[in-house]
């Protein structure tokens, strides 16, 4: 073993190796110097024009402010730069903002005439870039929008799994699911939720907001009531059916596409309300589940009780 | 004691101070509590509250930008609104004009307006119908679930835009 050890230190390959590695890493240090010693970048200087809204001012109107930053010491996204303003400039900019890498979802906004995350978009280096709120919504402050009726849009297409009517394990088992059932799921539970989709839908604007039960859930509930109905460990899928089938919740849809050209996570809102339209006039039936029945949440447990249950048969 | 008033708080309490002849209950008053829920508080719906806040709207049609998506669906129905206008515009006319519309396409084309100027009159009047047509049989393939991610949803549309202008130039050329 040892022999051979010493055999692959002598070999010319390792030799070799180490002295390609030097050389970049020399390489590398000569960079580096370099770049210190490289004179000051000139300002890169990019404008930004974004909606204020400030409630406390009552007669005051919403009004676009522009505001000029150096791009070359902020980081590439949009987000980045609401920061820098916010920081240098002006701090009573108000948005909306949590995780910066485009999974929370909270700082959805309308740049440069399309809805994005602020944080998943790059600074484009010329031009104005103007920054909305999402549109057709209750503004509360600048970039913050009022999401009640969103969210209650989605609470109210029951974003849960509904087992089958006296099933007493609810919630204390795990409901069994093929791989290729859970894989149908695939393109629809990675929303999060950022109203990018709904608030670009015209027909959201227009009906989006009538009076509940009267009203389009947009795409978002509506992908989301498609996931559950979709999911083999759900029993509910006539009562979701049936309370989507009225003359707004699903049909106001026009298929603009809109959803589907916004979606950060790439997913297709317009295709699972079309795969509704489908269920509701039974055109297309839910597969059928491969598993069903459950496990219990804790197998340890579960073990120990059914030795529990052995010992007293004895 | 207690029980007197337990039962003069029910009803058959009251029924017992109504037959009761001995005017021992007379003493007794009954008390009936009532139980009134806590007063919730308003419900206000949610553009009542916003408006009262004064929230205004965030723009929408004017700010977003057109894309290819909404610009075709808003084409279409355009299109539809063209072809019924026509549709009552012919319909009317046939009632209401002195002579009847062939007469009246014949002195159109005796009125020496140049071929190209009919063909783009043949244009305006074909184009409507063909891209209703195209983009009706794509709404038709997205009824049935399919073409819906976005890219089939532009090259279906690009397709579709070539196939109306090009049928529209056909049957004006006709």
């Amino acid at each position: 073993m040892n022999s051979a050890r010493t055999r692959f230190c002598n070999s010319k390959l390792l030799k070799e190796f180490v002295r390609r590695f030097s050389k970049v890493k020399s390489e590398c240090k000569d960079k580096n110097a370099n770049a210190a010693k490289a004179p000051e970048k000139k300002p890169k200087l990019k404008t930004f024009s974004i909606y204020r809204f400030n409630p406390k001012d009552k007669t005051q109107k919403p009004t676009m402010k522009k505001y000029i930053i150096d791009i070359n010491d902020c980081r590439p996204m949009v987000l980045d730069a609401l920061f820098k303003i916010k920081t240098e400039q002006d701090s009573s900019l108000a948005f909306r903002r949590s995780c910066r890498e485009g999974i929370c979802g909270s700082c959805a906004m309308n740049i440069d005439g399309v809805n994005r995350l602020a944080c998943l978009h790059k600074i484009k280096p010329r031009g104005v870039t103007k920054i909305y709120p999402l549109p057709h919504m209750y503004v509360v402050k600048d970039l913050v929008v009022d999401m009640t009726r969103f969210f209650d849009q989605y609470h109210r297409v029951k974003p849960y799994l509904i087992g089958k009517s006296g099933d007493k394990d609810q919630g204390g088992s795990q409901y069994l699911q093929s791989i290729k059932d859970r894989e149908a799921l695939d393109g629809y539970v990675e929303c999060i939720l950022c109203a990018c989709c709904s608030t670009s839908c015209p027909e959201y604007w227009w009906h989006g907001h009538s009076k509940k039960p009267n009203d389009f859930l947009g795409p978002a509930a509506l992908l989301h009531a498609y996931r559950w109905i979709t999911d083999s460990r759900d029993y509910a899928t006539k009562e979701r059916l049936n309370q989507l089938k009225s003359y707004y919740s699903v049909y106001r849809c026009h298929q603009i596409n809109n959803c589907t050209s916004v979606c950060p996570k790439r997913l297709a809102p317009g295709k699972a309300i079309a795969n509704l339209r489908l269920l509701m006039s039974s055109f297309k039936k839910k597969k059928k589940p491969d598993m069903e029945g459950s496990l219990p949440a804790e197998p340890e447990k579960a073990c120990d009780q059914a030795c529990e249950a052995g010992d007293k048969k004895k | 004691m207690a029980l007197i008033f337990r039962l003069s708080g029910k009803r058959f309490g009251q029924q017992m101070l109504i037959t009761d002849k001995s005017g021992l209950f007379n003493f007794v008053r009954p008390v009936t509590l009532k139980a009134k829920p806590a007063l919730s508080e308003k419900e206000e719906g949610h553009d009542e509250r916003n408006m009262r806040l004064k929230r205004p709207q965030s723009p929408h049609l004017t700010i977003y930008a057109p894309q290819l998506t909404s610009m075709l669906s808003i084409t279409h129905r355009f299109t539809g609104m063209a072809l019924s206008a026509y549709a009552i515009a012919l319909g009317l006319g046939a009632v209401v004009l002195p002579e009847s519309i062939p007469h009246y396409i014949e002195e159109l084309e005796c009125a020496e307006i140049g071929s190209s100027c009919i063909s783009a009159i043949k244009f305006i009047l074909a184009f409507p119908i063909t891209y209703h047509f195209w983009n009706g049989i794509r709404h038709l393939l997205w009824d049935a679930g399919k073409f819906l991610t976005i890219r089939e949803v532009y090259i279906t549309g690009y397709v579709m835009l070539a196939l109306a202008i090009s049928s529209a130039i056909a049957l004006s050329a006709m």
